[in-house]
This record gives structure tokens, C-alpha cells and sequence, in this order.
């Protein structure tokens, strides 16, 4: 909870504490039994909110209940004294408890039982004796240390118990037993419960005695009463926990009190009462969750009382408790939100403090009005002394109800004594902390602005209490938010009086900060007496008091001239002012004159500086800083060749500063960081202005050149406001004079070694020397990681790793260096040769200066040929797989895609494993040293037959090798080799071999002998036909079965006879298999294929 | 009827503020100052709701963006009443009304309304002007005399 400044209007503990049910806890010996003590720690230890609203005391033996007033019978004669007996909730909180429990330790079979019983009888009846006259319950509490009785004894404990009640005088019910065991915080818990429910019976006839009451009172002499009776009511009701008849009564109360008469005498009795109800009205309406009734209640109730003053000499009083309303308010607001109440931006507690630090500084102004007189303390005896019996009573004057002030000598006194009171209270830290209390609840919601002002007037409270310091601190910070939203009429606000501030205390430091930023355009200052503000920056430089700030008050003054006095010759001798952040009299421009200089340029910075403030600002000198990623640079601003600069008021000047780069900095950064201006008197003191440079501010520029147009801004100023200002500039290599020429036969084939000739000229003006060249492959989009399938070397044939380094030396101006480097690559695609040239030059500006230079050089490779592959059968039929041993033809078509023309060396198959050459010597290749041309198609044509199957058919026939060369070189040759299309084998169970003439003659019988070999392990049975046609004439068997051995052979012999002349089908054979186990289909392929489809006859001629 | 009238830039910089009235004493001017400063929080609050809210209906984007200018009354204090409005180019005109005087305090929704809606074509003539420069103060005499005559108006 947020600590609440405390004075006499202070709502008493009694009220603010929430009314639980006091229950008095008897016969418990806390300090020596452990078991007693235990047992009292478990009720009263740890009571959260969700344990029963109660509470427990002790009674000791010796403790003693209030006396009972005699009971009256008649109000007709009573004239009460006050409202509110102060006394009245204290018993009911602390000294009438609602239940007393006697706690007695006691076993059901105890062997003592008679004489215990007796014992417990009279502790019983001496508090009986003792609470006479209240209603207060009584009950009693067995403390039974076995853990359960056997079964047997249920009827002996029921038996006892009986006999307990009937000698204590007690109801059963009221007797309660508590084994002490393992679960003593369960018991605990359900006789809290109990003693609840009888404190609640208690409390209910309470409220039905007072109710009795009423029906003797009346309106003319017991208003009073009315407000009491149902205030006690109200209250009674909250320790029963009923809040809303609670509520209900006090509401009563409240209604009742408002129509009694008010008087000067009791205004403050009147107020003091309506405030403590209101209290308990609006805490009960948030704790029934009704904010908005509570709101209301507190309006109305500040509305009410917000006339009934009272005395005009106490006025200071009405206002504390007016600002004692708000802040009671305030702080049950705020913890009514703890307690998960939702706030908004415009309703939240932060108002109330407000509305308390208002009220607060209102009754600091009645005090300064009323209280000038009260110097001292009125003399003894002290008016103030004496005890009353009500709330909101004077002491002076106890229990008087009349309105005529009975002695006014007394009452002068008192009034005196009250106003020298006030005189001497310290009002500004009550406003502050009340302050304190509501910026942190603006702040919590969302109220940066309204937390702000709250922040300036408390820096305004701790000035007008003389803590200069802190408020100092405070506005500095407050100033920042200001500046920034640039509302500068506030701003000038709080620069002033931060300024009364740090003249107060003497601080050089913001002092000098300040004052400067007074000058500033958008500053006012109080006469517009600017020049004396600058007069005193001059006076602080030269070591001298500045001239005080105007409205400063009398009493700090001495004591300010005293700080000044110590402080104006020592630490800070240098002043450094952030002018970047603050608004002041001068405004810098920088710019580089280009975004880029080249390394062999001189770096020019345009720095404009307008003074705004009519003056002549001599300062003594003036430095930018300029960093690179190496190094920062103080660079000094001259202005006719002397560091000493006059600026003239109203006017921009331009100033020119030029380097040379540091040639370490070449293709980095320059930033602009700083500027600083140096003020200097030769008085050891010194104050530097810095203009920090930040980029990200310095692009977010809210000048718009072009909308400058029509705004008139005096030739001289250089046109200041259009100026863009430029803090970044990059510098660069200077430029290269070097050429490249590569020269080579594009495109390169794949796979050759290409060679490239690169030339490089000397165009500079002088000599080159350290020349370095590195080649390397540059990877591309269509190219990555080149280096995995390319080589690079300067020799041919002799792959060197990458980059390829190259130590020239000099090479002498106009000349040219020349070399070749050789490229191979097996990737058809375009390769990027980086070419990179770094020397060292002298020039007459820089000497050694270093240079380089990247070319790229593009080489397209393209393939020389492609390779497409047919199969054949011995007849040069197209085939489309082989049987073992069966001879076929492999052809391989070179198809010629070089721009240049190819010699093809030779060419070369290697057959993989199960293939063999068909002829027992390799032959020579049919195309070798064929010279071929873009576009030419050479055919190749290779015999071979599988030599068995193979569990996996063979990815490829076998690899094709291809040695060429391109026919302009003569040096070397490449040997290319692609791999050739797969061909199915198949086995067959026999072979067929078939004897027959190419060419016959008409009419001449030839003979056609078929031979059948038993390939497999089994016998093989066949029907054969032949297959008769109309041009031939035939011998032999037209249909036999035979039977093919295995591994042996079978011969079918037939003559022929052609009777046509021409192309014609000679008789075939066909077999059909007799008996399973091999694939006719395959039988019938084989006859198929062997047997020849035509044979050519030739006519005969007669000679 | 209005005591006070402010025009806040989109940065929150105040353009132009301008009371009616005896008060002509920096301490006046200086609360008004305060009083339109802190209005500022409560606008900022109502435009960052509006604007969560837009989002939340992303179905009807297009119909937010017809959003009314007028916020309607920001807060009221003891003395003063304080309605808001924004334009489109978060152009902020604060009304200030004194609860205290009978014109002020039985002022209508309505009647602020439309005063605001002229505030809001005064500041756009006055913008109009080739000479100012947008984000700059507005000095313009012509303006101030006709904001003026708003205040008075509505009496």
C-alpha cells in the first residue's frame, strides 16, 4: 500500500481496520505447554482470507472485561454528549470478545474424573461471573490427548459429555472436543466454523438490543443518537459479515447525521464522523463490488461538505480533511484493484491523490492566510491537553453541545495553539507524497502526459521547500519528454525554474546547460531578458558569480551566493554541454561535399553554424570528428588560418575543412561524430558545446527542401533550412589505369585443355611495380563450385591448385605483360575466370599507394560430339536384346557438335564382363583418324556376343572411348568416353546353325543344312516342320520330331530348289516343343531369327 | 461556449493554441497549456483502441477507415470539459469547454461537434497556404481571429 502522510486527520486504527469477530480463547497456556501452544498457533497464525472472518485473543487469567453501564431505562432526561464514542469499537475489537472458549484438558476416562469435572465447572462459572452484563457465549473446549477411544467407551464419552454439560451449565452444543492428533488443523478449521457461527448469534442479538432502543428516542435531543445507534448497527453487521445491511445503516447514519444541526462548535465533530462513514460506506460498496456507487457516495459527500467550513480562522482544517477524503478514497480505490478490480484511463486513484495534494495545497494557502499571526505557542496551560471522549471533540471544550463559545479566553488559546500548529507542519512533503502516490497510479495508466505535470509540481513542492536539488533532478528529466514533443511554452516553464534551481544550488554543470538552452528561440524567459542569461554564461566561464535569477525566494538567496561562492573557481573546470539533445542559440550543418571520394582525393566537410541569439559568439576553437572503422580524427575548423572563430548573431557562416585520406581506409566508411565547440576565457574554465551526430536522426529529417520554396530565408544564410545535411560519405580505390585483353578460340570443348592468352597493359602515367596477379574461378548462378569439375593451370596438362598466383614485378608505363593460362573443365557451362591485378604505384600526391584491380574473363565450353548407340544383328537387323553366343553388332554414331573441326584419333570399345569381341583378335577401329566437321555423323560398328547371362542384366554394353583432338593442334590429344545403352541378354536351350548361299542360281538345287546343338543338361524334344513355299522346291523330312542331346547335336539336311528368280523366302524350319520344360516361345524366336527371310535368286542365263 | 482550442501535429507538437477570455497572464496560459497536454493521453488511449479494434474486424477494413473524426468528450475535470477529434493525417483538435460557466457546462454533443468540424476546415485553409510550412506553428492572424470567433459563436 502506498504510505499516506500522516497528521491529525488521520483516520483512527479502529476505523480503517476490517471488523472480524473477536473471539476470546480462555484456559490456553501458550508459554508453557507445548501442546496448549500449539493449538493457539494453529488459530492464530496464518490467517489468510480465505479462514473464517474471525479473530482470537488470548485471556489470561488476569484478563478484565469492561464494566458494564447501567442499563437505562428511559431517554426522556439523556442529552447525549456527541456523536461517536471513541471508545465504543475498540471493545467491540479487542475487549468483548463474542464467545469466550474455555479450553480444558480432559479425557472421557480420565481416573480424576469427579474432581476435574468440578474444576472445569468453575473455570466455567468465573467466566460467566467475569463477562456479566454482556451477552458474550460461552463454550467449552475439551483438549483429549488419546487418539480415539476404544469402541467400548463410545457410551462412557456420550455419558460424560452429558455430565460435563449439565455441571457447566452449558449447552451441548457448546461443547466441543479436540483430540489432539495428527489432523489438529482440520479440527482447528471446523471449531473456527462453530465459533463463528455463535459469534454471529451473538452479534445478531446485539444489533436486536440497540434496535430496542430506538422506539425511545426523539428528533429534537437525540439526532445525535440516531447517528450513533445506527452506525453501531452498521457496524455490528460487519462483524457478522452481512455487508449490505451493513451498508444500509451507515447509509442511515450518514442521512441522519446530515440533518442534524451544524454549528461552528461542532462542524468539526460533524465532518470528522461524516468522514469516518463515508469511509465505511465506500470501502463496503467496493467490497460488494459496486465502484461506481462508491464513486458517486464520495462526490456526493465531498459536495455536501464542501460549503460547511466552519470557523474562518480553522479554514486550513477544512481543507486537510477535504484532502483526507480524497486520499482515504484514493487508497481504497487502489486496493480494491489489487483485489482484481479493473481501472481505466479516467477513472483510477490517481485522481484522488491529485484531488489530495490539491486540497492539500489550498489549505497551505488558508494557512498562509490565517496563520501569519500564530508566531508562537500560546503559553500554558496547553488548551490542547485533555482527553475526549468522542470523535472530532475539542479538547478545550469536551462534551459541549451549545453553540456560544463558554470561555473565550480558552477558545482564543486553542485556536491559537491550532494555527501555530499548522504553521509549523510541513506541507510540501504531505503535497508530495500525495503526488507521489498519484503519479505512480498515472503512470500505471496510461497517462505519460498527466504523470508529467504531477512530476513538475512536485518538483515545484520540493523547490518551495528549499530541496533544490531534487527538483533540479526532477524538471531536468521532465524537460527531455517536452522538448521532444516540442510543446515549448511548457518547456520554457520548467527550464525556468530548473534554472532558479541549479542557481540555487549552485550547480555549474546544468547551470551552464540550461542557461544555454535559454537562449534558444523557442525558450522564453521571464522579461525576455536573455542578454543577462548570456552575461552569466560569460561570468561562470570567467570564473565569476553569475547575477541571480529573478523570483527567487529572499530566504535561499544568502545561501545560494555561499555555494556559489565555494563552487565558481573548482570542479567542473570543464563544462561539457550535449547540445544535440537540447534546443539552443547554435544550429550546425554538416555535410560532405560528395557521398564518395576516391582514395586519391582530398575529403571536403561544409560545416554551417547559425547563431541564433543576437550576440558575438567568440569561440576559441571548434573541431569535428571523423571516424572510420581504424580510427577517429579530430579535425580542427580555422577560420582565417586562425583556430579563433566569431560567429555573428542572425547570421550562418560556412566553414571549410579538408583532409586526406588514410589510405587504411580504403572501401570503408566515414562517419561524422561530433562537433565541438570549445568556449574559453584563459579563466582555467572551459565549456564545450558537442553537437553528437547521430545518423539515424540525421535521416529522419522532417525538412522538406521542396516545400522551402516560398519561405524567405536571407541570402547569407547559405539557405540554411535547406540545407540536407550529409554525415556519411564512403571511401573508395582510386581508380585502376590498367587493361586486360584475354585472347583464346571460344568455345572450349569439354574436356580439352583450353588455352587462353591475357595481356595486360600499363595505361598509367608512371610506373607499375609489385605487380601480383591471381587467377580464379568464379562461381555463378549456372556454375556453382566450379572448382570440383574445372582445372586451372598455367602449363598444359598439369592441373595446379587454386588461385593461380603470378609475381610480375614492374611493368613500365605503355607496356604490356602477356601470359596464357590453360583451362579444363568437364561441365558444359559458361566458366567466370577472375583475373585480379593488385600493384603498387607512386603518385606525386601518394606515394606507394596500393591498387587493384578485378577483370573477369567468360569462357563458354560446349561438348565436341554426342554419342548415340544402335544394336544389330548380323544381318544388320535392329535388335532388341542377344542370346549367348549369338554374334551381334554394336554401332556407336558420333555425331560431331564442335565449331571446330575434330580429328578422331582412334576409338576403342571396352566391353564389360559378359560380353566378349566376337573376333579373337581386337580389330582396328573403322573410324580412325576420320577428320570430321560440325554436323558430321561417323558410324562405328563393333561385333560382339555375350558370353553367358549374367544374374543382373549389365547396366551398359560397355564404355565407348574416343581419342580426338581438334585438327588445328597438334600437341595432345583427349580421350572421351561415354558409356553405351544396355542390351537384354538371353540364354536359349539350343543353338541353331543354318548353312545357307547368299546368292543361288534359278533352277539349281543347293543344299541347306540345319544343324541344332543341345545347350542344357536335359534332352530336348521338338517336332519340326518346314514351311513350304510356292518359289522353292524342296528334299527332306517336311515333318520329323527329333530329339537334341544334351550338349550334342542334331544335323537336318534339305536340298532346295528355286523356281523363281528374285527376292525371294526360302522354306523354313519351324519346331514346336514336345513335352515341357523349355519356353516354345523362345525355341520358336531362335528358328525365327536364324532362319534367313530372303534369299536373292539369280535368273539363269542360256548361253 | 469553448474557453480553449488546440491544433496538435501527428508528432504531438503543438500547432496552435488559442483561448478566449480575460486570461491573458502566463499562469492562465500556462495551465491551458497543461490542460491540452494531457489531453493528448487520453486521445492517444482512444486512437491505440480504435485502432486494436480495427484489426480485430479485419472483415469490415474498409468500413473503419470511415471512422468518425470526432472522439466525442475525452475527460472532464472540475472545471473544464475536453472533447477531441482527429483528422485523417492524425491532425489533433482539442475543444476545451469550462464546466463552471452556464454556457459551458450545458453544451451540447452536437454544438461541439460541428465547431470542430469548422476548427477542421479553418486548419485546412490555413494549411493551404503556400507561405506556411506544414509542422510549423500556425501564426496566421486570419486563422486566429476565426478560431476566435468559433469560441465566441456558440455562446
Amino acid at each position: 500500500m502506498a504510505t499516506q502522510p500522516s497528521d491529525y486527520t488521520e483516520f483512527p486504527p479502529e476505523i480503517i481496520l476490517k471488523p472480524l469477530a473477536l473471539i476470546g480463547l480462555s484456559g490456553l497456556d501458550a508459554v508453557n505447554n507445548a501442546v496448549h501452544k500449539e493449538i493457539w498457533d494453529a488459530f492464530s497464525n496464518n490467517r489468510r482470507a480465505d479462514r473464517t472472518p474471525v479473530r482470537f485473543k488470548l485471556l489470561n487469567n488476569t484478563f478484565e472485561f469492561p464494566v458494564v453501564k447501567p442499563k437505562r431505562n428511559s431517554y426522556e432526561w439523556y442529552i447525549p454528549k456527541g456523536v461517536l464514542k471513541k471508545n465504543w469499537i475498540h471493545k467491540r475489537v479487542a475487549l468483548i470478545p463474542a464467545v469466550v472458549v474455555i479450553f480444558y484438558d480432559m479425557d472421557w476416562n480420565d481416573p480424576q474424573w469427579n474432581e476435574k469435572i468440578i474444576e472445569c465447572a468453575s473455570k466455567v462459572q468465573s467466566i460467566r461471573a467475569a463477562v456479566e452484563g454482556h451477552s458474550t457465549r460461552v463454550a467449552v473446549v475439551v483438549i483429549q490427548s488419546r487418539l480415539s477411544p476404544p469402541p467400548s467407551e463410545y457410551m462412557l464419552g456420550a455419558e460424560r459429555a452429558q455430565a460435563l454439560c449439565a455441571a457447566c451449565e452449558i449447552q451441548s452444543k457448546s461443547l466441543f472436543v479436540l483430540p489432539h492428533s495428527d489432523h489438529l488443523m482440520g479440527y482447528i478449521l471446523r471449531l473456527e466454523n462453530a465459533f463463528y457461527d455463535i459469534a454471529q448469534n451473538h452479534y445478531h442479538h446485539e444489533t436486536k438490543n440497540i434496535k430496542q432502543h430506538r422506539d425511545h428516542l426523539n428528533k429534537t435531543t437525540h439526532q445525535y443518537l440516531f447517528v450513533r445507534h445506527q452506525f453501531k448497527l452498521g457496524y455490528l453487521n460487519e462483524l457478522k459479515q452481512d455487508l449490505s445491511t451493513a451498508h444500509k445503516h451507515y447509509m442511515h447514519a450518514y442521512n441522519n447525521l446530515l440533518e442534524s444541526r451544524i454549528v461552528d462548535t461542532n462542524t468539526h465533530e460533524v465532518r470528522t464522523v461524516a468522514g469516518y462513514i463515508n469511509y465505511k460506506l465506500c470501502k463496503l460498496l467496493f467490497a460488494l463490488n459496486l465502484p461506481r456507487d462508491a464513486i458517486a457516495q464520495l462526490k456526493s459527500h465531498i459536495e455536501r461538505y464542501k460549503n460547511r467550513i466552519g470557523s474562518t480562522e480553522l479554514l486550513f482544517e477544512h481543507y486537510a480533511w477535504i484532502a483526507r477524503q480524497y486520499s482515504a478514497f484514493g487508497e481504497l480505490f487502489d486496493e480494491a484493484i489489487r483485489a482484481g478490480l479493473p481501472a481505466i484511463q479516467s477513472q483510477h486513484p490517481g485522481f484522488y491523490y491529485q484531488h489530495a495534494a490539491q486540497f492539500t495545497v489550498k489549505r497551505r494557502q488558508a494557512m498562509r492566510s490565517v496563520c501569519t499571526d500564530a508566531t508562537q505557542y500560546p503559553p500554558p496551560p496547553d488548551p490542547l491537553e485533555g482527553i475526549v471522549e468522542f470523535y472530532g471533540q475539542r479538547p478545550w471544550r469536551p462534551g459541549r453541545l451549545s453553540a456560544d463559545p463558554h470561555d473565550p479566553q480558552k477558545e482564543q488559546a486553542a485556536v491559537m495553539a491550532l494555527q501555530h500548529n499548522e504553521r509549523v507542519f510541513n506541507h510540501s512533503s504531505m503535497i508530495i507524497s500525495f503526488l507521489g502516490c498519484a503519479i505512480s497510479q498515472f503512470k500505471t495508466f496510461h497517462s505519460p502526459r498527466m504523470r508529467k505535470q504531477l512530476v513538475v509540481e512536485m518538483a515545484n513542492e520540493y523547490f518551495y521547500s528549499a530541496d533544490y536539488g531534487k527538483a533540479l533532478t526532477l524538471l531536468t528529466h521532465m524537460l527531455w519528454d517536452y522538448r521532444r514533443e516540442k510543446w515549448w511554452f511548457v518547456a520554457s516553464h520548467v527550464l525556468n525554474r530548473a534554472l532558479q534551481c541549479a542557481y540555487l544550488s549552485a550547480k555549474i554543470q546544468d547551470y551552464v546547460q540550461l542557461s544555454i538552452e535559454a537562449l534558444s528561440k523557442y525558450i522564453q524567459v521571464p522579461n525576455n531578458d536573455k542578454d543577462r542569461i548570456f552575461t552569466n554564461i560569460m561570468s561562470v566561464l570567467n570564473l565569476k558569480i553569475p547575477a541571480a535569477e529573478p523570483d527567487l525566494p529572499l530566504s535561499s538567496q544568502q545561501k545560494a551566493l555561499d555555494l556559489w561562492q565555494s563552487a565558481i573557481d573548482k570542479e567542473p573546470l570543464l563544462v561539457p554541454v550535449d547540445m544535440a539533445n537540447i534546443a539552443s542559440f547554435l544550429e550546425v550543418k554538416l555535410k560532405f561535399k560528395q557521398p564518395r571520394y576516391r582514395m586519391d582525393e582530398i575529403i571536403e566537410i561544409e560545416l554551417y553554424v547559425r547563431l541564433s541569439y543576437n550576440t558575438i559568439l567568440e569561440v576559441k576553437q571548434c573541431f569535428i570528428a571523423i571516424s572510420s572503422h581504424t580510427e577517429t580524427i579530430e579535425i580542427p575548423i580555422t577560420e582565417n588560418g586562425s583556430s579563433l572563430i566569431t560567429l555573428e548573431g542572425g547570421k550562418v557562416k560556412r566553414f571549410l575543412c579538408q583532409f586526406k585520406p588514410n589510405p587504411r581506409d580504403s572501401g570503408t566508411d566515414l562517419h561524422i561524430k561530433n562537433v565541438s565547440f570549445v568556449l574559453d576565457s584563459d579563466c582555467k574554465r572551459k565549456i564545450v558545446m558537442n553537437f553528437k551526430i547521430d545518423e539515424n536522426k540525421v535521416s529522419e529529417s522532417t525538412i522538406h527542401p521542396e516545400l522551402l520554396h516560398f519561405i524567405r530565408s536571407p541570402k547569407t544564410d547559405y539557405e540554411f533550412d535547406c540545407i540536407v545535411p550529409l554525415t556519411v560519405a564512403s571511401v573508395t580505390s582510386r581508380e585502376c589505369k590498367l587493361s586486360l585483353l584475354v585472347n583464346n578460340s571460344s568455345p572450349a570443348l569439354q574436356g580439352e585443355w583450353f588455352p587462353s592468352t591475357f595481356t595486360i597493359t600499363n595505361n598509367e602515367e608512371s610506373p607499375v611495380y609489385n605487380v601480383k596477379i591471381t587467377l580464379s574461378l568464379l562461381s555463378s548462378p549456372d556454375n556453382p563450385n566450379p572448382d570440383s569439375v574445372t582445372e586451372l593451370s598455367l602449363k598444359e596438362r598439369e592441373p595446379q591448385t587454386q588461385p593461380l598466383k603470378l609475381n610480375v614485378g614492374s611493368i613500365h608505363t605503355t607496356e604490356s605483360y602477356s601470359n596464357m593460362f590453360y583451362l579444363k573443365t568437364n561441365r558444359t557451362a559458361t566458366t567466370t575466370v577472375q583475373i585480379k591485378v593488385s600493384y603498387i604505384i607512386d603518385l606525386p600526391e601518394i606515394s606507394k599507394l596500393e591498387c587493384t584491380k578485378d577483370f573477369t574473363t567468360k569462357i563458354t565450353v560446349i561438348k565436341p560430339f554426342e554419342v548415340a548407340t544402335s544394336f544389330v544383328d548380323i544381318n544388320f537387323q535392329p535388335i532388341s536384346k542377344c542370346f549367348v553366343d549369338d554374334p551381334f553388332i554394336v554401332m556407336p554414331q558420333i555425331k560431331i557438335l564442335s565449331p571446330w573441326d575434330l580429328l578422331i584419333v582412334d576409338t576403342d570399345l571396352e566391353v564389360v564382363d559378359c560380353f566378349r569381341h566376337s573376333d579373337a583378335k581386337k580389330p582396328i577401329s573403322c573410324i580412325r583418324n576420320l577428320e570430321v566437321a560440325e554436323k558430321n555423323v561417323a558410324s562405328d560398328a563393333v561385333c560382339i556376343q555375350a558370353k553367358h547371362k549374367p544374374r543382373d542384366n549389365p547396366t551398359r554394353v560397355g564404355l565407348y572411348n574416343i581419342t580426338w583432338r581438334r585438327k588445328t593442334s597438334t600437341s595432345h590429344c583427349v580421350m572421351s568416353s561415354t558409356a553405351l545403352a544396355d542390351l537384354p541378354i538371353d540364354d536359349c536351350p539350343i543353338a541353331i546353325k543354318v548353312n545357307y548361299p547368299e546368292v543361288v542360281e534359278l533352277l539349281t538345287s543347293v543344299p541347306l543344312k540345319c544343324t541344332l546343338f543341345g545347350k542344357c543338361a536335359t534332352p530336348i524334344r521338338l517336332s519340326v516342320t518346314v514351311e513350304g513355299t510356292d518359289a522353292y522346291m524342296f528334299s527332306g523330312y517336311k515333318k520329323l520330331s527329333v530329339t537334341v542331346p544334351p550338349k550334342g547335336r542334331v544335323e537336318l539336311c534339305y536340298n532346295i530348289h528355286p523356281l523363281v528368280a528374285g527376292n525371294t523366302t526360302p522354306p523354313r524350319l519351324k519346331a514346336t516343343v514336345i513335352g515341357g520344360g523349355v519356353s516354345q516361345e523362345l525355341i520358336s524366336e531362335m528358328f525365327e531369327k536364324i532362319f534367313p527371310q530372303n534369299i536373292f535368286v539369280m535368273p539363269k542365263y542360256n548361253k | 461556449m469553448a474557453v480553449c482550442v488546440a491544433v496538435i501535429g501527428k508528432d504531438n507538437s503543438p500547432l496552435y493554441i488559442g483561448g478566449v477570455g480575460n486570461d491573458t497572464s502566463s499562469d492562465n496560459e500556462l495551465s491551458r497549456q497543461w490542460l491540452v497536454h494531457t489531453a493528448l493521453d487520453a486521445l492517444e488511449e482512444r486512437l491505440a483502441t480504435t485502432n486494436t479494434n480495427n484489426t480485430g474486424t479485419n472483415s469490415n477494413a474498409a468500413r473503419t477507415d470511415l471512422r468518425d473524426l470526432y472522439l466525442g468528450l475525452l475527460y472532464s475535470t472540475d472545471t473544464h470539459k475536453i472533447y477531441g477529434y482527429v483528422t485523417n493525417t492524425r491532425i489533433k483538435l482539442v475543444l476545451v469547454t469550462s464546466s463552471t460557466s452556464p454556457s459551458g457546462s450545458n453544451i451540447r454533443d452536437a454544438e461541439v461537434r460541428t465547431a470542430l468540424r469548422r476548427l477542421h476546415a479553418l486548419y485546412a485553409d490555413a494549411i493551404c497556404n503556400p507561405f506556411h510550412l506544414p509542422g510549423d506553428q500556425i501564426t496566421s492572424p486570419k486563422f486566429d481571429k476565426q478560431v476566435k470567433n468559433i469560441m465566441l459563436n456558440n455562446v
